[in-house]
């Protein structure tokens, strides 16, 4: 708390005080506080994903521990679980799992969604008709409720609850895309380049895809972190990751048999906590830097103080999301 | 989706809140009762109650209740179940053990003041048959009961049945007051309407008597004033109140909120410290691994090798690690303290386990254990003890990939007989060893191990020895025999016989599991 605290403060004295273009050549969105803290944390994690095998002391699914150590007993950091697995090492191996499955899932999304959402953007009439009524569709029913059912109704894995998870969070990239296609159509060097002959493909990609990528890229920042959320919801819930599997999610919903042993259930709690609240700083420094409706937004507002822009940031993405 | 997260962490808190405050208000605490006798008990447990009708009762909650509100002509004694002792009434059997005569005990009356008579013992039973709904109405299928003087009852049966002492211990037959049950819609020839009124008042001659009856929140029994027995209620009143979690029962038991607990697992119990007394005994439930010999369902491991092979491979102690206290190994498929039980189990022998799975013909692909993951069973969670087993089969070369479900959704495909490879429990249905010859080739639960009769002709003609055993001994010993080819040559690994423990207050005295009606609520008394 403290350190976080200590570390904003410290950070915006000196930009304040810097001159343009100093040292450092980030833009000055990169250097919030909210940016620099999501950053770190997320970048850790990363790391921490791609070579906790290497790593962590024991075996993720090793029980080779006494039973229900609390944190900090025989070279146990977090404790042991009921089965006197390591803690400190499944909750390092979990991350291996969550994060790379949501950064993937999170691209499919974007790709299924932009593709859906362009076409029916670029092409209209019956064709805007069909793609977003499907995408309404797939927008009726609750999240959680929907990957529920196509993760129960294809069997219990990881696999499946990607698949659940990518089938609930496209509609939103085929509706962002859509709008900014639609905007887009008529504005005339798209119009130029039909005219030079450009087929649709390339009309989209050349002309089109280099202005809805900000917004997208935005968005998909921003969705990491329900990303995660949702993943480690159905694994909690039984429909994602199978025992043994090291996963955050599944780790919490065996902390609920022993609930005198806070550790189990508390330590991958937080961690989903700074990794979901990293992604979404990040989320939101990238719509500063990257949205140009949120820059005009900012520039027209003038001289509002940063930190009250920084809370309205927050507000924003609770709202989008 | 975050919106809906939060709000749920949210009701959580509040719902954990206020929980808290309503079980603060509720607390029925002792008033100066101490030392005395009288005052009020308090039990926490899950209900799984459906009626108080002893006709209808079949399952843990309301087999406690209908032992507290009527009596049995059997008993047990604590937690023996091994050894029936008389009940309201004392009995002899015929050679062929096909005929019981009973004499009921002299002067024993009900709850009104009524006596006790033949008349009401052959109305009990003819009710649950007559009544071909009710659950218990198996119990006496095959059976005939008839009166021969007001003292004096028999019961005969075509075939031998050494068991019916132990199934007539069983609080669903327990004795009715004809008069009061005929005249509020009772019957014997399956019209039986008197369950309603049973809901609302006992007719029995029990300890207690029923105060009032909430299926989702509290029982209330008050002691019986007419009762003449010798177990005479040692409380004025007693709640049983319905808390699902276990952990709210720990916690409402360290508050002093309430004095006993009935559902703690053995992590729990041993957490609770030396202010509170446990009573921690192996249950009848058995927690085992089925390998399923139909080649359609179980391919490469169906065989009584690759069963073998699980056996041996085994750690049985560090099984045991995880369902805490008062689980023991399960010998075989009868559980420790049922008649012919075996005395030791298997132990871990690597060498063994790697000779049969050579000769299983097993190839090292991976098998698919399947499992119910929100049932426990005597406190044990599935989930760990499956990944206990598959981290040990591992280690003996047997590849296997966990597979759980919900209960629900498991069931159907167990009794099915669908499962190649699966972890389920099996407990009896009232305290007999017969209880565990479905385990046999062609019967129930051997046929869910596509275990059929030409599978093994000499373990089927066991059980059927075993079932129609007409002497004490021979029983035992065919039992015996029956238990032990189960171990040589079954399709089951019996793993584990989980605890049941009670935990109560230092107030409270005298509480000990039963596996038929898991507490005799008589045989608590304040600590003097």
């Amino acid at each position: 708390m403290t350190a976080t605290a200590a570390r904003p403060s410290n950070s915006r004295g000196p930009r304040v005080r810097a001159p343009r273009g100093g040292r450092l050549r980030l833009p000055a969105v990169w250097r919030t506080p909210l940016a620099i803290v999501g950053a770190v944390i997320a970048l850790a994690w990363v790391v921490v994903a791609f070579t906790a095998p290497l790593w962590v002391p024991y075996p993720p699914d090793a029980q080779m521990l006494p039973r229900l150590l609390p944190p900090g007993t025989d070279g146990a950091i977090l404790g042991t679980d009921a089965l006197g697995r390591d803690l400190f090492s499944r909750l390092m191996s979990g991350a291996g799992v969550t994060i790379p499955l949501s950064l993937m899932l999170v691209a499919a999304s974007v790709v299924i969604g932009t593709v859906i959402g362009a076409s029916a953007g670029y092409f209209g009439k019956w064709v805007d008709e069909v793609l977003m009524r499907i995408t309404d569709l797939f927008m009726a029913f609750p999240t959680v409720i929907l990957a529920m059912v196509v993760a129960a109704s294809l069997g219990p894995s990881l696999f499946n609850a990607v698949i659940a998870a990518i089938v609930v969070s496209w509609p939103q990239y085929a509706r962002v895309t859509r709008s900014l296609v639609l905007g887009l159509r008529g504005q005339n060097y798209v119009i130029a380049g039909r005219l030079l002959g450009h087929s649709p493909l390339r009309s989209l990609l050349a002309d089109i895809a280099p202005n809805i990528t900000g917004p997208v890229v935005v968005l998909a920042a921003l969705d990491i972190g329900s990303a995660i959320l949702l993943l480690s919801g159905l694994s909690f819930l039984g429909l994602g990751a199978q025992p043994p599997t090291a996963e955050w999610g599944s780790m919490i919903s065996s902390a609920l048999q022993n609930f005198d042993a806070w550790w189990i259930g508390l330590f991958p709690g937080l961690a989903i906590l700074t990794v979901v609240m990293a992604f979404n700083f990040i989320g939101d420094s990238l719509r500063d830097a990257l949205d140009p409706s949120s820059r005009t937004e900012r520039a027209a507002s003038g001289v509002v103080a940063a930190p009250k822009t920084e809370d309205e940031a927050l507000k924003g993405t609770g709202a989008s999301a | 989706m975050r919106t809906p997260r939060l709000a749920a962490i949210a009701f959580a808190a509040v719902a954990a809140l206020s929980l808290a405050a309503c079980s603060g208000g509720n607390s029925a605490a002792p008033s100066g009762s101490a030392g005395t006798s009288g005052g009020s008990l308090v039990v926490d447990s899950g209900f799984t109650i459906e009626t108080t009708d002893p006709g209808h009762t079949y399952d843990p909650t309301g087999n406690m209740v209908a032992k507290a509100l009527y009596e049995t002509l059997v008993d047990f004694q604590g937690s023996d179940v091994s050894t029936p002792i008389p009940g309201l009434a004392s009995w002899t059997q015929n050679d062929a053990a096909t005929e019981f005569t009973f004499t009921l005990e002299d002067g024993r009356t009900f709850s009104d003041g009524n006596p006790i008579t033949a008349d009401d013992v052959v109305f009990t039973m003819d009710r649950v048959k007559g009544m071909t709904e009710a659950k218990p109405n198996f119990l006496l299928t095959g059976i005939t009961v008839s009166k021969v003087d007001d003292k004096t009852v028999t019961f005969a049966s075509e075939v031998p049945l050494l068991q019916l002492p132990a199934i007539l211990a069983n609080p669903a037959l327990g004795i009715v007051n004809s008069k009061v049950v005929q005249e509020n819609g009772g019957s014997t020839t399956g019209t039986d309407s008197a369950q309603s009124y049973l809901d609302g008042a006992s007719a029995g001659s029990g300890p207690f008597v029923l105060e009032s009856l909430d299926l989702t929140s509290q029982i209330v029994l008050t002691k019986n004033p007419k009762y003449n027995g010798d177990e005479a209620a040692a409380y004025d009143r007693v709640v049983i109140r319905n808390v699902s979690e276990s952990a709210t029962q720990q916690i409402n038991l360290r508050g002093g909120d309430t004095m006993v607990a009935l559902d703690l697992n053995g992590d729990q119990v041993s957490e609770l410290g030396t202010d509170f007394t446990v009573d921690s005994v192996p249950s009848g439930q058995t927690i085992f691994l089925l390998v399923n010999q139909d080649p359609a369902v179980g391919g490469i491991t169906s065989n009584v090798d690759f069963a073998s092979a699980v056996r041996s491979a085994l750690d049985y102690d560090a099984l045991l690690e995880l369902a805490g206290s008062g689980a023991a190994q399960a010998t075989g498929v009868i559980p420790p303290g049922f008649l012919g039980a075996l005395e030791t189990g298997t132990k871990q022998d690597l060498a063994a386990s790697k000779a049969a799975l050579a000769k299983s013909g097993y190839d090292g692909s991976t098998v698919k254990l399947q499992y119910p993951n929100d049932y426990p069973v005597g406190g044990v969670e599935f989930t760990p003890l499956a990944e206990r087993v598959q981290s040990q089969l591992q280690a003996a070369g047997i590849n296997v990939e966990l597979a759980p479900a919900p209960f629900a959704t498991e069931l159907d495909s167990y009794v099915g007989g669908k499962e190649a490879f699966s972890m389920w429990f099996w407990g009896p249905d009232y305290a007999d060893s017969a209880n565990f010859l479905p385990f046999a080739p062609g019967l129930k639960v051997g046929l869910r191990a596509g275990w059929t009769a030409d599978k093994n002709s000499t373990i089927a003609g066991l059980a059927t020895a075993a079932q129609t055993s007409t002497d004490e001994t021979e029983r035992k010993a065919n039992f015996t025999a029956f238990a032990k080819a189960m171990q040589e040559s079954g399709p089951f690994v019996p793993m584990i016989v989980p605890g049941s423990n009670i935990a109560t207050a230092k107030s409270v005295t005298g509480a000990v599991y039963n596996s038929v009606w898991t507490m005799d609520l008589a045989e608590l008394k304040p600590a003097s």
